[in-house]
């Protein structure tokens, strides 16, 4: 198990979802940077999948969306050379490298995303604000698998008996019906049961509680401040005009200052932060290991 | 201390004439475990209900029932839920959630605790059951008896004090059933809880038994300790039907007409025969070989199968011979194949080496569905899944499609008429009973005039009368000249029907012989009735078997 699984459902959606966020609304280079490094970082680390079999995606397509904003758009005062007579300017050439940070990053995070969150774990989160919803989902996802069982026996006992399974298509469609009403039938009847059970069990009375066996711990309540805190920083930071950056109809200088230097570190903080969680519960563990 | 009292209960269902239950009257005391048993439709799954007022069936009730001294209607819903579990037959039906972990937690939410009593608790009957290794499992991966314990877990989790359980083992192989038995019996000793149970399998049942109540069409015929009911029901009537559903050492000695003390275990019945009956002179019969002369409807030579490239084998080198008029049941534990083989043999699956020959023709010559007219045909485990139709007639005359009117109805009729199943015509499938599903299943497929039969576990589930209507079914079919192949594993059901057995292991037949001999032979494997008479008739398999060498050995010794 990796360290960051472990962290509460709740605190881990509210990291990914800041951490796109900014990724996603705030164009600065540096910001760009983290994010992509950040969410790099955080799938090698994890181990999360195979990098090899993912370069041959990332790559191709980073190139692709650099090279397609300079070929369109023509916006920006510097043109290198004339394609067709259009120019190609650095302004686009440089924003289209930003554009495929931004999308390479926002991806790897969503990788990293489905990786961590299970469904469980969403179920959980949905369950937290939809308490009813959680056990219909939950009974749903029960009921799927033993229906689709339930059918393929059905279809095998009627094969068995030689019954609808002729060339004929007529005889193919009819038998497909007979099976799927039989199993209309046959969910009715398997329900009558199931609230049978649930009844038994007192399903119905006031007052019901929802049990999950996520617990929100200091540990992830630390996470989550921690979180929130450095994405109040970033966007209080860019809301002040700190890290404002254009990159037509010229690129604005990068002004580094205090203000704009806590921003960045504050973002990177906030990028590595999965990262740095791995690295601390990896070293615990050698260490605990060269105790041993 | 009495925690549950019945008093004069009666209960009619909507629309019908008959009470289905009359004037029934018992106590139960705290502590107790109580069998309830009965040959199906006699009233217990009504009784049962009745005393969990939440699945209480509509319909007239009179008389009384006292939880804790006090009317079942004056306490709240809230102590009723947690105070009286139930346990239903189906493993699979109970199932509410997807998680193990939600399942166990679902009874506690319902009540409304707190999460860290839920967690408590929960962890504690996960701990008692041995839950812990598929605590996060979904519910949907576990095996028939994991989905039973898991059932019984979590009604045990909001702590009844009287548990009802209606025919819990009746889905379960026999190994898992006297698991589920064993975990029951912990519960009752260890925490005292209360406990009773609707069974027909009573083998492991009865003895553990405080007390056993025996039902007959809607009232009580018998109420008392294990060791007097074989007594009680031989006084009612000799040979009344619920005696055949009795454990072995139970059966041999009411048939033998045994006095004293009543022995319940395999154990208890071995000593009284050892010291009652003494051995009697063999008459040394040759045996003659059944399979000489008959012609082979099904053969398997060398068949291997496989589910995928890379699955283990599940037949490794099967092969096997079915004859024309004989049963040959195949037994086996678990998980071993032996259903598997069934679908091979019925062409479901195609083996990747080996030969099937049916009918003396290899399986791949049968083009389209040419196999299944008039020469094979597959009854699966589950009856249920026979039907698509909303009655059995219509379900029958589906196989009939091809006939005219006139004779799809005389075929129809005529085939009801031969398994008696006439009167459920124009019921429901789904609203038969397991014994009568599994007839009319049955009916069902004989209607393509198979040659060769193959039958996967019928007596799942059924209680002794309609095992004993189905025994008589299949031998009326053998003597028709058809081919049985049977996967079962009902030892004593076997012993009594087959006419060669054979064992399925590790995806081959390993030992094969007359049924007689093939449970003679086995030391473990094999007929209670064997166990208990083995030291002193080691070829008597089935409780006749057993009663009549004790008559025997009584007319040589007077």
């Amino acid at each position: 198990m990796k360290a960051f699984d472990e962290i509460d459902p709740v605190a881990a959606a509210v990291y990914f979802v800041s951490v796109m966020l900014v990724g996603m609304f705030i164009s600065a280079p540096m910001i760009q940077l983290f994010s992509l490094l950040g969410a790099a970082a955080f799938c090698l680390i994890g181990g999360r999948g195979e990098i090899k079999s993912d370069l041959g995606f990332y790559i191709p397509m980073f190139i692709m969306i650099a090279l397609i904003n300079p070929l369109f758009s023509h916006n920006g005062v510097t043109p290198l050379f004339f394609l067709n007579g259009n120019p190609v300017t650095l302004e686009a050439v440089i924003y289209g490298i930003v554009l495929a940070v931004m999308m390479t990053g926002i991806l790897l995070w969503c990788r990293n995303f489905t990786k961590v969150m299970t469904s469980d774990k969403l179920l959980y989160i949905m369950g937290r604000a939809v308490p009813a919803l959680s056990l219909t989902v939950s009974m749903a996802l029960r009921f799927v698998p033993m229906f689709k069982r339930q059918m393929k026996k059905v279809s095998a006992a009627q094969k068995g008996m030689g019954l609808y399974s002729s060339k004929s298509y007529t005889d193919r469609i009819r038998g497909a019906l007979r099976v799927f009403a039989a199993m209309v039938s046959w969910s009715l009847e398997n329900a009558m049961e199931t609230s049978c059970a649930m009844k038994a069990r007192g399903y119905g009375l006031k007052g019901r509680t929802n049990f999950a066996i996520f617990r929100f711990t200091l540990r992830d309540c630390i996470f989550t401040v921690t979180t929130l805190l450095l994405l109040a920083a970033v966007i209080g930071g860019y809301a002040l005009g700190y890290i404002d950056f254009y990159y037509y109809p010229r690129i604005s200088a990068a002004d580094i200052n205090a203000g704009s230097a806590a921003v960045y570190v504050s973002f990177a903080v906030m990028a590595f932060l999965p990262f740095m969680i791995e690295v601390k519960e990896a070293l615990k563990w050698k260490y605990f290991v060269s105790k041993i | 201390m009495e925690i549950l009292r019945i008093e004069d209960l009666s209960f009619t269902y909507p629309e019908t004439q008959d009470k289905a239950l009359d004037g029934i009257s018992f106590t139960v005391d705290k502590g107790q475990f109580i069998v309830i048993c009965g040959s199906s439709g006699c009233g217990k799954t009504t009784l049962l209900r009745l005393i969990k007022k939440e699945l209480a069936p509509h319909g007239e009730m009179s008389g009384k029932i006292y939880i804790d001294n006090r009317p079942q209607e004056e306490l709240d819903d809230r102590t009723l839920a947690a105070d009286i579990g139930f346990v239903m037959q189906n493993p699979e039906n109970q199932i509410v959630t997807d998680k193990v972990w939600h399942e166990l937690a679902f009874g506690l939410e319902n009540l409304g605790e707190q999460t860290s009593v839920i967690r408590r608790r929960v962890g504690e009957m996960a701990s008692y059951f041995g839950i812990q290794d598929w605590f996060r499992k979904a519910t949907d991966q576990l095996s028939g008896g994991q989905k039973q314990l898991l059932n019984l877990a979590s009604v045990m989790v909001m702590q009844p004090r009287l548990l009802i359980l209606d025919e819990p083992t009746g889905q379960l192989d026999p190994i898992a059933a006297a698991d589920f038995i064993a975990t029951l019996q912990k519960l009752n000793r260890e925490l005292g809880v209360t406990i009773i149970i609707a069974e027909h399998r009573l083998e492991e049942v009865f003895p553990i038994a405080d007390k056993v109540i025996v039902m007959d069409k809607a009232v009580i015929s018998a109420c008392a300790e294990p060791r007097e009911i074989a007594g009680i029901l031989e006084d009612i009537s000799h040979g009344h039907p619920m005696l055949a559903g009795l454990p072995s050492a139970v059966r041999i000695f009411a048939m033998t007409g045994g006095k004293g003390k009543c022995p319940l275990t395999v154990r208890e019945g071995r000593d009284h025969i050892e010291s009652n009956f003494k051995p009697v002179s063999e008459s040394k019969e040759e045996e003659i070989s059944q399979t000489v002369g008959k012609t082979v409807g099904a053969e398997l030579k060398n068949v291997w199968f496989r589910y995928g490239r890379d699955e283990p084998d599940i037949l490794r080198g099967l092969s096997l011979k079915a004859y024309k008029g004989e049963l040959l049941c195949i037994l086996g534990g678990n998980g071993t194949g032996k259903t598997t083989a069934l679908n091979v043999i019925s062409g479901l699956k195609k083996a990747y080496r080996g030969k099937i020959l049916i009918g003396g023709r290899k399986i791949s010559d049968y083009k389209g569905n040419s196999l299944y007219r008039g020469m094979l045909a597959l009854l699966p485990q589950d009856p249920q899944t026979v039907f698509v139709r909303d009655s059995v007639r219509a379900d029958m005359e589906e196989l009939l499609a091809d006939a005219a009117k006139g004779e799809r109805e005389r075929l129809v009729a005529q085939t009801a008429k031969k398994l008696g199943i006439s009167h459920l015509l124009d019921k429901h499938p789904y609203d038969l009973s397991g014994g009568e599903q599994q007839k009319c299943a049955l009916a069902k497929i004989l209607l393509s005039q198979p040659q060769i039969l193959l039958i996967d576990e019928p007596t799942k589930g059924l209680d002794a009368a309609s095992k004993a209507e189905l025994r008589e079914l299949l031998r009326n079919m053998k003597q028709e000249g058809r081919t049985i192949i049977m996967v079962t594993h009902d030892v004593e059901f076997a012993a009594e029907c087959a006419d060669r057995c054979g064992l399925f292991f590790d995806g081959e037949i390993i030992s094969e012989d007359s049924a007689k001999k093939f449970f003679a032979l086995n030391n473990f494997y094999t007929t209670a009735a064997n166990r208990i008479a083995r030291g002193v008739y080691p070829d008597a398999v089935t409780c006749a078997d057993v009663a009549e060498y004790c008559k025997k050995s009584k007319g040589e010794n007077v």
